[in-house]
This record gives structure tokens, sequence and C-alpha cells, in this order.
């Protein structure tokens, strides 16, 4: 369970370029949710996603995970509990290392690293099975470059890397906004198999609201730096993007203007 | 042409400077850290090599020492650029700057003569070789030792953590590699190579002094660039052998182009010499495919 508590971050405080992104944020996601996070360019989406993760830490507020105050620890402290998928796709992984040597380094993560080799025999089995679940071919490119797969084998694979462990929380930053329509849908497919698969927690950020909407159990929209509504079960079924608008407009007073949250 | 003994001076300088290479190779390429404390750590493993066997230590525990004070020097580097936020090349030119004086106040003086103390060489000379054959045996088997300990370092766990840091910082966090502590370790181990050099090195010459560290980083750079255009650095043993590779071969280069009369170069143009070949090895890759290009255009 994730408990994120009146979370508060300002951006070049006290310069005139002083931005608040987060202002008094709190979230709560249970054991098993799949949470789809919307809001328009600037609500705050990234951020909460980096201040979970721990890229950047928060001014006040507290973060919990699995009962262990995280708020202070930096990412390579949380990532045994923390998994990520990045929104470049070649965020993800690294292009200079083979693939079995990318994901090698994802089983071990948040794990000490010792000087026993790496890439260990008894891995490959597990690394074929689980890159021919994605049906790309992959298996048999173990030795290649991760440099010369393209943009949605990455992310494929990324998936795959950030699954590989158990985690507390499976977080996604808009991680099919990069790839072409047909790519994303895969992507997509590939996303909610793996976490139905292995029942993950799971928070999802996205650009979408239509996306938002047809995966996951819960719907989440961020304004301003604060949830402006938080929908699941039985409310959140059969709901349009239409009906997310007007659920806005009547929290805030306000008319989304944001065309590619409508558009998308 | 090149005489015996300059050919075997070559590759015995050229072995070493290898050495120098694989430290460059772990810094620029493995970290993407510009780090010129090389100048300084060249001649500080000297320095300590020096006064260590000059007081009698035996010379392998001189040089051990004097693989450590690289190692504490390329710690410095990196703690002033990951702890204190400096940037990684001011770090470097701040750590290279300040090993000079604390080069001198090793040694007690610019210099220390080494001619009739036993060094790690000395036994050596006892096999029967020919005496400019010997440093060349034994800085081979040295350099081949490094070779694989890096090799099996850069494919072990925490080597594979390491070139994560290098390659992609975020993407390694989220690994859960603690990518500050990655890049001290990489910069100390590059920096305990480079003091290794330096303390093999005054050996060899019969001397440490405190200029010798000067360009050091740019000859450790051409021997390393040199290599990858011969040597393709598809994977880290080839990038390693490529390192070696390189160095010997800017070593002949030198030492051909200084030995060569009928193109009138002496001594002091080394390091134009330098320049030149750093420069060529770092266009003529790019340029064989514009050549190709050339020539397929005039054959059509």
């Amino acid at each position: 369970m994730i408990t994120a508590k009146n979370l508060r971050l300002t951006f070049g405080q006290g310069t005139p370029l002083e931005n608040p992104a987060l202002r008094g944020m709190s979230l709560t996601v249970n054991q098993g949710e799949f949470v789809t996070v919307i809001g328009s360019n600037g609500a705050g989406k990234s951020t909460f996603l980096n201040a979970l993760a721990g890229e950047v830490l928060v001014d006040s507020g507290s973060i919990v995970v699995d009962g262990q105050d995280v708020t202070r620890l930096p990412t390579h402290k949380r990532a045994s509990r923390v998994a990520r998928v990045f929104q470049d796709p070649l965020a993800g992984t690294c292009e200079d290392l083979t693939i079995d040597e990318n994901l090698a380094l994802a089983i071990k993560r948040g794990q000490r690293r010792g000087l026993s080799a790496a890439v260990k025999a008894r891995y490959t089995d597990q690394f074929r099975s689980s890159l021919a679940s994605l049906g790309l071919g992959l298996e048999d490119r173990l030795g290649d470059k991760m440099g010369l797969l393209s943009g949605g084998q990455r992310q494929a694979v990324s998936l795959l890397m950030a699954s590989m462990t158990p985690s507390s929380i499976l977080l996604l930053d808009e991680h099919t906004a990069a790839l072409d329509p047909k790519t994303a849908r895969f992507v997509l497919a590939l996303t909610t198999n793996i976490i139905e698969q292995q029942s993950l927690t799971a928070l999802m950020v996205t650009h979408s609201m239509k996306q938002a909407l047809e995966v996951g159990t819960r719907t989440v929209m961020l304004h301003q730096g604060e949830v402006v509504f938080d929908i699941a079960g039985e409310d959140r079924k059969g709901l349009e993007v239409k009906d997310l608008l007007d659920l806005f407009e009547k929290q805030r007073g306000l008319e989304i203007t944001d065309d590619s949250l409508l558009l998308g | 042409m090149l005489s015996e003994i300059a050919l075997y001076g070559a590759i015995e300088t050229g072995l070493i400077y290898g050495l120098v290479a694989f430290g460059i190779y772990l810094s620029f390429r493995v970290l993407h850290f510009p780090d010129l404390t090389v100048d300084g750590s060249f001649p500080l493993g000297a320095a300590v090599a020096a006064v260590l066997i000059i007081d009698g230590i035996n010379p392998w525990v001189a040089t051990g020492a004097a693989v450590l004070a690289g190692m504490g020097a390329g710690a410095v580097t990196a703690l002033l650029n990951v702890k204190l936020k400096i940037l990684n090349l001011l770090a470097s030119i701040l750590t290279m700057i300040a090993l000079y004086s604390i080069n001198l106040r090793i040694m007690g003086r610019p210099n220390i003569a080494l001619l009739s103390e036993e060094t790690v060489l000395t036994p050596w000379y006892e096999l029967g070789l020919a005496y400019q054959q010997v440093p060349v045996l034994l800085f081979f088997i040295i350099a081949m030792i490094a070779l694989v300990l890096l090799w099996r370092f850069m494919k072990s766990e925490t080597g594979l953590a390491m070139r994560a840091t290098g390659a992609n910082p975020r993407m390694a966090r989220a690994q859960g590699i603690a990518t500050g502590a990655m890049v001290i370790l990489g910069v100390a181990l590059s920096n305990g190579l480079v003091g290794l050099a330096g303390a093999l090195f005054a050996q060899s010459q019969g001397a440490a002094d405190v200029t010798m560290g000067v360009g050091v980083i740019v000859i450790g750079l051409a021997s390393l660039i040199g290599g990858e255009a011969v040597v393709t650095p598809r994977t880290v043993l080839l990038a390693l052998v490529a390192c070696i590779v390189g160095a010997i071969l800017y070593r002949l280069a030198i030492a051909f182009a200084l030995n060569a009369d009928f193109i009138g170069l002496k001594a002091q143009d080394l390091n134009l010499v330098t320049a030149v070949l750093v420069t060529l090895a770092i266009v003529l890759p790019g340029s064989k495919a514009s050549v190709r290009a050339y020539f397929a255009r005039r054959s059509q």
C-alpha cells in the first residue's frame, strides 16, 4: 500500500520562476489497484510520479510504501519497492548494453550487487521465456545490443524489466505517449496483461482521458498539484470522457481547455 | 628505420601507457567522466613508488602503495564531483593542480633517481634475456593481468552497474544502483591504474620526476582513440585490447617519427606530433565513409 500525504513541492522557490508543482496532494493506493492518473499540462502528474520514485524530494508531506517511510530516501534506495517505466522509450534501457545485460541489471533491482558474473547461465531460461511472451522474436537476440531495437520493442523490454522482480508499486509515466498508435496499443495491452497476471499495484499517468477510463480499476484527476476527483468501482463503470469533463467542471467550475486531453 | 633498442623501448612504454589507456577507458568511455586527474596521479604513482623504494621497501609493495595513492587521488576528484557538485572536468583539474604540490611534498625535491635501486625489474634481468627485452616481458605480463581482471570486473554485477551508471544514470538509479558510489569507485579504479603506470614508468626509466605527468591525459586519449580506430570496440574485451594496441602503436609512431631523419623531427616536436596523431585518429575513422563515397562516385 502506498500512502502519499499532503505532498508539497515548489520548483525555483524564491525566484521569479517560482512554480508550485504539488500543493498538498494526498493519495492512497491499495494493494492490487491499477490507478490511472490524468490531468492537463502542469497539473503535477509527472512531478507526483517523480516524488514517488525519489527523483525529486518533496518540501513537505510524507510518502509511506508498505509501512516504510521513504519520504527522504533517494531513488536507488526505493528501487526495491518502486519499479518504473519512463515516457521516453530509450530511457528505460541502456543501448550500449546487450539485451541480456539489461535484463540482468533488472533482475537485481534494489538488491546488493557483487563481483560474480552479471549474466548468469541460470538466468537464460527465464530471460528467454519472458522475452518470448512479448511475441517480438527477441528471445533469440539475447546478445544483441539494446540500441538495435525499435522504440516500441525497447519500451516492451522496459516493461518486462520493471516487472521482473516484485515491487510494491509499478509507476508508468505516459509510457505509450512517444510511440506510434499501433505500437502504443501493443504496449498498453502488454501492460494490462502483465499487471493482471502478476496482480501488480500500478499507477499509470496518461495524457488521454479515453485511455484512463479504458484500463485500470480507478481513475484520479489532478489539477494544479491537487487531486480534483477520484473515482473507482461502480461509479467508474460506463463513464465516458464527457462524464469526466462534467465532473471536472462541477468540481472546479472550470472548463478544460487542454486540447490534447480531449482529443487523445 | 627503428633500431632494435628503440623498437623494444617503444613497446615497453606502450605497454605502460596501455595501463593509462585502461584508466582513461574507464573514466571517459564507461563513466563518461572527462577526468584530467591522470596528469597528477601518474607522477603521484611514480613519486610514491620512488620514495618507498629508496627507503628500502620491497618494490612490489611500493608499486602497490602507488596504486592505492592513485585510487585516493581519483576518489578525491569523484567526491568533489558527486558530493560537492563541482563540474567533473573542473573537479579533476583541481585535484590535478593540488597533486603537483603533493607530489613535490612526497618526494621532497623535484626528482628522485632510481638507477642503483632494486626495482620490480631487477630479478628479471637474471633470466638471461636481452637487456631491452626484460621490461617488455614483465610489463606485458602485468598489462595482461590488468586486462583480464578489468574484463572480468566489467562483466560482474558491480561492473555492469558501473557501465549502466555511465550510459544511463536515470535508468541506473531506477534499478537501485547508487550512481554516486559507482562514479567514485570507477574514477578511483581508473586513477589506481594510472598510479600503477606511473610507478612502473619511474622504475623502468630509472627516475621519478614531478613534471613527468604533463600530457599523460593526451597520450592516454591518443592511445584509446587510436586503438578504437584499429580495433573496433564491439565488446568490452575488444575495447580493452584496443587500449593496449593503441598505446603500442602510438609509441611506435612517435619513435618512427623521431627516428626518421628524413622527416627532420626532433625530440622537442613530440607534443606537436602527438596533437597531429590524436587529430588524425579522431578524424580518420569518420572520414572512411566519405572517402569511400568519393571513390564510388568517381567510378560511376
